[in-house]
């Protein structure tokens, strides 16, 4: 009983601090927002976005990025019934293992730079960045949190610059989710050349086990996709957000999940596929190849060690954004929200329930990629091309027949329904079922 | 001038390198010429367990060639026996299988008996079983989670590791070492059981089932697991015999010989036990074998418990085994005794013996000639896992180079014994 209430307790605790730093943020952005548009004249988005550069990429991005790298090590240990990375302590405390991320940085940073000689130079320094760069970029259109008035955070903005909008959201291009196609088929640079310029016959077949690996998942990636643009009309995110709030079979919420199963499970498999994590790790397959990063060290290393972090972080995102309701806080109404408390709390209250939607998230990768072996470089391509993009393209055109016959979703979202029940089913009855017996395994002779 | 040419560039320099076409292409289509890859796998790689090496000729990711390179965890274990005496052998032999170190000392000891033509008491041979078995549940954890390890599953290794590491504080209650744990003796074990070690080592294997059954659970129906081992490797039963498998590997391709079956040693015929035998001979077959065959290494440690009763460890007679200390220090012919076996050794009778035992990975077989003195004159040894390796080249040709993995690991090669 008493663990149950630690644990009710220190999830209670996380919310809250993380609906603090939410309203953290508004107050940056609107703050940032209010002296640029009082003092230099320029629109209130630029100074918000340049605010937000900073709180949401620098600080919710990096920083989870970096604090998955302790928390991967930790979660792992707790599956492994280890006790996980607790060498250095600060004033005699572990604290969770987290110093270890100073340390690290330490060591990356401070480690030699041993490249390989043959190596193509250019090539060869560019890789890190070219692999890192475009999963940064990608968190640039997460809306982390709805608009709210910039004078109810800045108490003395007034009129026109009162009632403009702040939003946690860095940009919002009209491209939307087509920008993140774009953006994150750019990462398989990054690899495939590091994994080239570094004259390595191991880490070029990691490369060409990563670029073709990384482009067959681009066409199921994006047309998982297509069954939400579909049902949501839109491609911006944020939009895709607002209109996951509808009610659409009595009072539930029109969510990403429950209008597009298949097309939820097919972007999860892809986007991890993209992330190069187990059981998608074959670039890396470090009992094979060793990988594509193995003539790195330093800190080049840890920039591509750090992108499959921040890949983590950004898929949370983006997933929480299309398929969880995005900041919908859903235990409550977004609207008896947004009457009861002050625009500020609620727009915190909802970059808190994002944020909280995108830890589990991250815990449900970081799962998954300790629980399941490895797969083999054929069995990969079969799986995207054979199971995942034919099932793709059979949810665009069930999405499409369905929203032609019944527009406002409701079709939709019962036919979503019974797939949850279906699948539900389905795992549940295999789960359960013996092991494989036509195999004739191991059946037992009693001796001569 | 001539250049000395590595292995690697022996492999690539094949005289038809640059000519060689596609089946069914004539030489006037326009072919895209290609070269084969060699890669060096090893010595020190992480999928090469130890230290061996495999240079690997692809096509693409296709396994066209392999040559294996073996040698560099070689000690001279055949030769340093003969300069040492019968006794000081055992050491050495913890060092051929150092995951199933006890079933070596087994082997050595009965060959050794073979020549002296001794019986054992009970109670020796009884305990010689059991901590073979704990050995064998050792040796097969060791597999199983590394083979779940290569293939990505980290968390089945350390399962499996925690479970062979309880296993060694029993080991460690019973001979002192943890690793290389020496017991076996001429003449009978080093040590009898301490007090309440039996029930302590039942509530253990409580907790080794357990272990097993949830690496079981996470690898034995998970579908990644099965479609990388499933077909992968395979070996047919007909070949698996012409290449000399013995142990897990040959009853994975269906062939039910075990020696423990087929020549009971020790007290094997005392108990009840079941060897599994699987049908396709792959490297999911050789995975069940090795966690069926942990449930029955449970089955006959728990057995002999029910039959060992107390008794002599050893047998009494001061030309093999070493007197007790108050005789040593007590008496002239126990002090005598001491220093015979101490400085010259046992004395085995002339001749020659073949001792074979079903070590974890197969036969392991000592042959053993004595010339009457206190050191062997020469000794020979069947290492269980060099014919598995020796058909490494052949289980890999035309597969992936990610099957290289698990066919590698589901042979169980241990460095110790392989390259002596």
């Amino acid at each position: 009983m008493n663990r149950l209430i630690g644990m009710v307790v220190l999830i209670g605790a996380v919310v809250a601090g993380l609906i603090g730093l939410s309203a953290v943020f508004y107050l940056a952005a609107g703050g940032l927002a209010y002296v640029f548009a009082e003092y230099l004249g320029a629109p209130p988005s630029f100074g918000a976005a340049i605010a937000n550069v900073v709180t949401l990429m620098l600080v919710v991005m990096m920083i989870s990025g970096s604090l998955l790298t302790v928390a991967e090590r930790k979660w792992s240990a707790m599956m492994q019934n280890r006790i996980g990375a607790n060498r250095i302590k600060v004033l005699g405390s572990a604290l969770g293992g987290i110093p270890f991320l100073a340390a690290d940085a330490l060591k990356m940073l401070t480690k030699e730079s041993a490249p390989p000689r043959g190596r193509t130079r250019i090539l060869y320094e560019m890789a890190p960045a070219l692999a890192f760069a475009p999963v940064f970029a990608l968190f640039a259109i997460i809306p982390l949190g709805p608009p709210v008035p910039l004078g109810s955070i800045i108490a003395s903005a007034a009129g026109a610059l009162g009632s403009a909008g702040v939003a946690l959201q860095v940009a919002s291009p009209d491209a939307g989710l087509l920008y993140i196609f774009a953006i994150s088929s750019l990462a398989v640079y990054g690899t495939a050349l590091a994994g080239w310029a570094s004259n390595n016959k191991l880490a070029l077949l990691g490369g060409v086990r990563a670029s073709s690996q990384m482009i067959s998942y681009e066409v199921s990636l994006g047309l998982s996709l297509v069954g939400t643009m579909l049902a949501f009309r839109t491609l911006r995110l944020e939009e895709m957000v607002v209109a996951q709030g509808a009610a659409v079979i009595g009072p539930v919420p029109a969510l990403g999940i429950l209008l597009q199963p298949v097309g939820f499970l097919i972007f999860f498999a892809s986007a991890f596929a993209e992330t190069k994590r187990a059981p998608f790790d074959l670039p890396e397959g470090e009992s094979e190849i060793v990988g594509y990063f193995v003539e790195y060290s330093g800190m080049k290393f840890g920039l591509m060690f750090l992108a499959e972090f921040v890949e983590i972080v950004v898929l949370a995102a983006i997933i929480t954004a299309v398929f969880l309701g995005g900041w919908h806080p859903l235990v409550v109404s977004t609207e008896w929200l947004r009457q009861t408390v002050t625009p500020l709390w609620f727009g915190a209250i909802c970059g808190g329930a994002f944020l909280a939607k995108m830890i589990v998230l991250m815990w449900l990768q970081l799962t998954i990629r300790w629980l399941l072996p490895r797969f083999r470089f054929d069995q990969i391509q079969k799986l995207c091309w054979k199971i995942l993009l034919p099932a793709a393209i059979a949810n665009v055109f069930v999405t499409a027949g369905a929203l032609l016959i019944d527009p406002s979703m409701q079709l939709l979202a019962w036919i979503g329904v019974a797939t949850i029940v279906a699948v539900v089913a389905i795992t549940a009855a295999v789960g359960r079922a013996p092991a494989p017996g036509e195999h004739g395994a191991a059946h037992v002779v009693a001796g001569h | 001038m001539t250049e000395k040419k590595g292995l690697g560039e022996v492999l690539t320099a094949a005289p038809s390198d640059e000519l060689r076409l596609p089946p069914g292409e004539s030489e006037l289509d326009a072919f895209m010429p290609s070269r084969r890859m060699t890669v060096n796998l090893g010595p020190s790689h992480p999928a090469m367990h130890g230290v061996t090496r495999a240079v690997v000729e692809l096509e693409g990711e296709i396994i066209r060639e392999m040559k294996l390179d073996i040698g560099f965890l070689h000690r001279g274990f055949e030769k340093s026996c003969e300069n040492v005496t019968w006794t000081q052998c055992f050491p050495y032999t913890d060092r051929l299988n150092y995951v199933s170190s006890i079933m070596n000392n087994v082997g050595f000891a009965l060959a050794v008996e073979k020549l002296c033509k001794l019986d054992v008491p009970e109670r020796a041979k009884y305990l010689r079983v059991i901590t073979s078995e704990l050995h064998r549940i050792c040796d097969h954890l060791t597999l199983v989670g590394a083979m779940g390890m290569e293939l990505g599953a980290m968390t089945v290794f350390l399962y499996a590791v925690e479970a062979r590491d309880i296993i060694w504080d029993r080991l460690s209650e019973l001979c002192g070492a943890r690793l290389t744990s020496n017991y076996a003796r001429v003449g009978g074990v080093a040590r009898d059981a301490p007090e309440g070690w039996v029930a302590k080592t039942a509530k253990t294997l409580d907790r080794v089932t357990g272990y097993v059954d949830e690496i079981d659970g996470l690898l034995a129906r998970n579908r990644i697991f099965i479609d990388r081992t499933r077909g992968t490797g395979v070996v047919p039963r007909e070949d698996a015999i012409e290449l000399g498998f013995t142990g897990p590997c040959l009853r994975a391709s269906g062939e039910p010989y075990d020696l423990r079956k087929a020549a009971p040693y020790l007290v094997y015929d005392r108990v009840d036990f079941d060897i599994p035998v699987g049908t396709n001979g792959d490297n999911f077959d050789r995975y069940l074998m090795r966690v069926e065959e942990m449930r029955q290494a449970d089955r006959i440690i728990r057995q002999c418990f029910e039959q060992m009763e107390p008794g002599e460890i050893a047998v009494q007679d001061f030309r093999y085994v070493l007197p007790p200390k108050p005789l040593v220090y007590g008496t002239i012919e126990g002090l005598m005794a001491h220093f015979k076996i101490i400085m010259e050794g046992i004395q085995v009778p002339a001749g020659e013996a073949y001792s074979y035992t079903e070590a974890a990975n197969g036969e392991l077989g000592f042959y053993v000639v004595s010339d009457g003195g206190g050191r062997p004159y020469k000794l020979g040894l069947r290492a269980p896992g060099w014919p598995m390796l020796a058909a490494l080249p052949f289980m890999t040709k035309d597969s992936l180079l990610s099957d290289l993995i698990p066919t590698f690991d589901s042979i169980n090669m241990i460095g110790g014994e392989v390259e002596q």
